[in-house]
C-alpha cells in the first residue's frame, strides 16, 4: 500500500506540475502521457471500470493516445462507486440529479483528487477569471462548503475565494436562503469605496437577483474592474434567459462591462472547469468570438449521440470530456450535454431535452413533470 | 433531387384562395426535398370555416345514409391498403423523412390502422356502441323503449391531435363521419401531412362529405384561434400529454363535450405456463414486435414486460429469444432516426444497467451491435413501474408470482391502458379482473398490442356513443 502511494503521489505531482504550466502550455505528448498512466491505473484499481473495459477489448496495454480511453456515462455515478481508493475518500459530492432528484450520483476525492482539483481552479481561474491579477471582493451567490459540504460549486467557489478574494469576500446563501439584502449592502458598499467585487455562482440566482432589482428598481455602477461568473443554468429555479439578455443584465443593473461576465461549465463528474474565454480575450486584446477553452489538461470530444463516434468541428453532439484531475475516479465522462466544436473551443447548449412530443405513450420526461407537480 | 410540395392543411374548395402561407418548412437531409406550406390561421377564417362546415354537415353529411358513408370510409381505407395507391407511396416518402420514422415503421402504422378500418369493422362498432346503427338515420322502433329513437351526432367535432403517430388522425375523421358530425382537426407539427392526404382520399371518393372536413396547423396554444373554435364546436376530441390538455380544456366551454385521450403506458406479462421452449421463439417473435411497432412511441407498446419466474425457460433465456428477434426485426423494420436526447438518454440508462450488471446484481442488458437500435433489459422487479425512454428500450421484470405485479402498478393507475397477457392456466381470469380494477382498458394477447379492433373502447370510452345525443319518443296517448 505504502508503495502504491508512492507510485500514485508521485503521479500526481506530475500532474499538478503539468497544471502549473499554466493553460497556453501546448504540450501534447506529456498529456497523452499522463492520461494513458491515470487510465492505467484506473483500470487496475477500479474493479468495474475494469470489466467495462474488458467488455470492451480496451485496456491499456492495447492503446497509445488517450482519444482510445472509454468513457463512462455520468449516469454510471448514480448506480456505483467509482472510486480509485475507497478506503482514502475524503470528500464526497452528489450531482444535481436534474431529472430525477432521488437517484444523484456521486462522485468521490481523494486527498491527492482534491489538491489537483485545487490546481486547476487556481490556474484556471488565474487565467480565464482574474487574467489582470485583480484582487476582489468575492461574493458568492451559493452556500459555503460547511452548509453544503457534497455540492462541488461550494466547494470550488470557496477555493476562489481562498486564493483570490480581499477579506471582505463571504457566501450569500445561508441556511435562511439567498440573503439578497446582505448582497445590495455589499454592493452599496462596494460602490462607495470602490473595491471591485466578483459575484459568482449559480446562474438561476442572479437571474432571481435581477428580478429583484427590477422589482425595486435597483441599479448599481460597480467599480471598474468587477465581474461575475456564473455557473449551471437555470433548471427550472428562475425564468430561463439568453446568454447575451444575461450578459446585458449584468450591465444594466450591476454596471459591468459585457466583457466582465463570464459563464462556466462545471459538473461534479469533472474536477477542472471550462470557462468562457470572453475576459482573457479582452484582456490580451483579442477580438474572438466567445467559447468555452479547454485548459490544456483536459480534452472535450464531441460525439454523435447514436453511435457516440467524433463528430466534425461545427457539428451539434454530445460533450465528452476527458480531464487529468479526475485521476481519482473517471477521466473519460461521456455527458448528456449537446455542444459543438468552434475554432476557438467548444459550445455548450445545456444538457439535451425533450424536444417536442413525439408518440401518445407517457415519456419519462412528463412522468417527472407529474411527480414533482404532485 | 425530387422535389415534393405538401401542404398541411385541407380546407373545403372555396377556402383554398383565402389560405396564406405563413410560412414553407423545408426537409431535405432524406432522399427527397419536401417543402410543407404551413398556413396562416386567424379567428375571422376559423369562424367563417367553421360555420361553412357545419352548413355543409346540415345540407349533405346529416341526411346520408350511414351505409353511404360506411361505404365511403371503407373505400378510403381500401386505397390506403393498395401499395399502388398514389396517395400512400407519396406518404411513405415524406412521413418517414419529416418524423424520422423508417418507411417500413410508417408503413406497419399504415397498414395496421387501415386494416381495422373496414366496412365490416366499422358496422359493427357502430352496432357495439348503438345497438342500430340505422339509429343514426331515422327514429327507429325500440322494443324496450316501446317508442322510437333516433341519436344525432355533433354538428361540429374539433380534434387537437398533438403526436407524431402517423395514421392516427384518420380515426377521428372516420368517427366524426359516422356520426354525422362536419370535423376539423389540428395536425401536430410532429407529422402534419397524413391528415390532409386522408381527406384528399375522401374527396376523390365523395367530394361532398369532403366538404364537411378540415385539417389545419397552428401553433398550440395559440388562444385567440383555439378559443373562438371550441366556441364553435359542439364536441371536442383532445389527444396529448397532462399539461398540453389540461391548458387546452380550460379553453373549452362547458355545454361542450369533450373527450380526452391523455399520454398512456402498456405493458405485458407472461406466465410461467407460458414460459416454454417450444413456444419461446414465437413468444418472442410477438414480445419484440410489440417493442417495435410505431417505434414504442404509441400509448399502446409495453413499457416493460414482467415474466413469471418458475416455468421450464428461465428469464434470461426468454430476455435472450427476445433480443434475438429484436435483431431481427430491426433488419426488417428498422428503427428510425431518434433526438439526441432520445439517444443520450438510452445510451446513458444501458450504461448504469451494465454497471448493476457487472457489480454483480440480478441484472442483463442486451443490446442492439450497433448504435441505439434496441435495448432489452432484464431484472427482479423492483416494485416499481419504470416508465421506459421508448424507442425500442424494453425493460423485463422477473416476478415470482404475477399476483405481486398489481401493487407496483397503483402508482401509475390512470395512466395504464393497453395490457398483453398470457398467463397459460387458470389465474388468467383473476389476473385479467384485477388489471380491469386497476384501469388497464385493453387486454390482449402478446405480438397484438398495436392492433386494435375498431371495437375497442378507446381508453375506456365509447367513442361514438358518447358524442352522441338522443332523441327519444315516448308517445302513447292518441292525442
Amino acid at each position: 500500500m505504502r508503495e502504491l502511494d508512492k507510485e500514485v503521489r508521485d503521479l500526481d505531482e506530475r500532474i499538478l506540475h503539468f497544471i502549473g504550466k499554466g493553460i497556453d502550455n501546448q504540450d501534447e505528448k506529456t498529456f497523452n502521457q499522463l492520461a494513458l498512466e491515470i487510465f492505467e491505473l484506473q483500470v487496475k484499481w477500479i474493479p468495474l471500470y475494469r470489466r467495462y473495459c474488458e467488455k470492451r477489448g480496451i485496456l491499456p496495454e492495447k492503446i497509445s493516445s488517450w482519444e482510445e480511453i472509454p468513457a463512462l456515462p455520468t449516469d454510471a455515478f448514480k448506480v456505483a462507486e467509482l472510486a480509485m481508493f475507497p478506503s482514502q475518500i475524503v470528500r464526497t459530492f452528489l450531482t444535481s440529479g436534474t431529472t430525477r432528484p432521488e437517484e444523484r450520483g456521486k462522485v468521490h476525492y481523494d486527498e491527492g483528487g482534491l489538491r489537483l482539483m485545487d490546481g486547476t481552479i487556481q490556474t484556471a481561474a488565474a487565467s480565464f477569471l482574474f487574467p489582470d491579477g485583480m484582487k476582489t471582493k468575492i461574493l458568492i451567490i451559493a452556500p459555503s462548503p460547511e452548509i453544503a459540504p457534497s455540492m462541488i460549486m461550494a466547494y470550488g467557489m470557496n477555493r476562489l475565494r481562498e486564493f483570490f478574494g480581499l477579506p471582505q469576500s463571504g457566501f450569500l446563501v445561508t441556511e435562511k436562503g439567498f440573503e439578497v439584502e446582505t448582497l445590495v449592502r455589499e454592493l452599496r458598499s462596494s460602490e462607495n469605496e470602490g473595491i471591485p467585487v466578483t459575484i459568482c455562482g449559480g446562474s438561476f440566482g442572479f437571474v432571481n437577483f435581477f428580478d429583484y432589482c427590477h422589482e425595486r428598481g435597483l441599479r448599481f455602477k460597480l467599480p471598474v474592474g468587477s465581474r461575475t461568473l456564473d455557473a449551471g443554468g437555470f433548471k427550472g429555479r428562475s425564468r430561463e434567459v439568453k446568454r447575451e439578455d444575461f450578459v446585458r443584465e449584468c450591465e444594466e443593473i450591476l454596471g459591468i462591462r459585457t466583457e466582465y461576465s463570464i459563464n462556466l461549465l462545471g459538473m461534479t463528474e469533472i474536477g477542472s472547469q471550462f470557462y468562457d474565454s470572453t475576459l482573457r480575450n479582452f484582456y490580451q486584446g483579442l477580438s474572438l468570438p466567445v467559447a468555452k477553452v479547454n485548459p490544456p489538461w483536459t480534452r472535450t470530444v464531441v460525439v454523435d449521440p447514436e453511435n457516440l463516434k467524433p463528430l466534425p468541428e461545427g457539428e451539434t453532439g454530445l460533450l465528452k470530456h476527458y480531464d487529468l484531475a479526475n485521476r481519482g475516479h473517471i477521466l473519460a465522462i461521456q455527458t448528456d450535454d449537446l455542444g459543438r466544436r468552434t475554432p476557438e473551443g467548444f459550445e455548450v447548449f445545456g444538457r439535451s431535452k425533450d424536444e417536442a412530443t413525439r408518440g401518445c405513450s407517457l415519456t419519462i420526461d412528463e412522468m417527472t413533470r407529474i411527480e414533482r407537480g404532485r | 433531387m425530387e422535389l415534393l410540395e405538401l401542404e398541411a392543411y385541407r380546407v373545403p374548395s372555396r377556402f383554398k384562395d383565402w389560405i396564406r402561407i405563413l410560412r414553407t418548412t423545408i426537409y431535405e437531409d432524406g432522399p427527397t426535398r419536401i417543402h410543407l406550406k404551413i398556413p396562416t390561421v386567424d379567428p375571422i377564417f376559423i369562424q367563417s370555416l367553421t360555420r361553412y362546415l357545419k352548413e355543409k354537415r346540415k345540407s349533405y353529411l346529416a341526411d346520408l345514409p350511414i351505409e353511404t358513408i360506411v361505404h365511403v370510409l371503407d373505400e378510403a381505407s381500401r386505397r390506403w391498403l393498395d401499395q399502388n395507391y398514389p396517395l400512400r407511396r407519396l406518404a411513405l416518402k415524406v412521413i418517414p423523412q419529416i418524423t424520422g420514422f423508417s418507411q417500413e415503421v410508417v408503413a406497419a402504422s399504415i397498414d395496421a390502422e387501415m386494416e381495422s378500418s373496414l366496412r365490416e369493422d366499422l358496422w359493427r362498432a357502430l352496432s357495439l356502441e348503438i345497438g342500430d346503427p340505422l339509429f343514426l338515420n331515422d327514429f327507429q322502433y325500440s322494443p324496450l323503449l316501446g317508442g322510437y329513437s333516433r341519436a344525432f351526432g355533433p354538428e361540429l367535432m374539433v380534434s387537437i391531435f398533438s403526436e407524431n403517430i402517423p395514421a392516427l388522425p384518420h380515426l377521428l375523421f372516420m368517427r366524426s363521419a359516422l356520426i354525422k358530425s362536419a370535423c376539423l382537426g389540428k395536425v401536430a407539427a410532429g407529422e402534419p401531412t397524413f391528415a390532409p392526404l386522408y381527406l384528399k382520399t375522401i374527396e376523390e371518393i365523395d367530394p361532398e362529405m369532403a366538404e364537411c372536413m378540415a385539417v389545419l396547423y397552428w401553433q398550440g396554444g395559440t388562444t385567440e384561434i383555439e378559443s373562438i373554435l371550441f366556441e364553435e364546436a359542439d364536441a371536442v376530441v383532445l389527444f396529448g400529454g397532462v399539461e398540453t390538455c389540461k391548458a387546452l380544456l380550460e379553453k373549452v366551454p362547458r355545454n361542450v363535450k369533450t373527450v380526452v385521450h391523455g399520454h398512456r403506458l402498456g405493458f405485458g406479462v407472461i406466465g410461467q405456463q407460458n414460459m416454454k421452449r417450444q413456444k419461446l421463439e414465437r413468444l418472442a417473435e410477438a414480445v419484440a414486435l410489440d417493442c417495435s411497432m410505431f417505434d414504442q412511441q404509441a400509448c399502446l407498446a409495453p413499457h416493460l414486460y414482467y415474466l413469471e419466474e418458475g416455468g421450464e425457460v428461465g428469464p434470461k433465456e426468454f430476455c435472450e429469444a427476445v433480443a434475438a428477434a429484436m435483431e431481427r426485426l430491426n433488419q426488417k423494420m428498422p428503427r428510425g432516426r431518434l433526438t439526441a436526447h432520445e439517444a443520450s438518454t438510452i445510451h446513458q440508462l444501458r450504461a448504469s444497467y451494465e454497471l448493476r450488471e457487472i457489480k454483480g446484481e440480478e441484472v442483463r442488458v442486451l443490446a442492439s451491435p450497433s448504435g441505439t437500435d434496441w435495448t432489452v433489459v432484464y431484472e427482479r422487479d423492483p416494485g416499481v413501474f419504470s416508465p421506459s425512454p421508448l424507442n425500442r428500450f424494453i425493460r423485463f421484470y422477473g416476478v415470482e408470482d404475477i399476483f405481486q405485479i398489481p401493487s407496483s402498478l397503483k402508482s401509475v393507475g390512470p395512466f395504464l391502458q393497453n395490457a398483453a397477457v398470457a398467463i397459460g392456466d387458470r389465474r388468467e381470469k383473476e389476473f385479467i379482473k384485477v388489471l380491469g380494477e386497476l384501469g388497464v382498458s385493453r387486454i390482449t394477447s402478446p405480438g397484438k398490442m398495436a392492433l386494435p379492433s375498431m371495437m375497442w373502447h378507446h381508453d375506456g370510452i365509447s367513442p361514438l356513443a358518447s358524442l352522441l345525443r338522443w332523441c327519444d319518443v315516448e308517445k302513447k296517448e292518441d292525442f
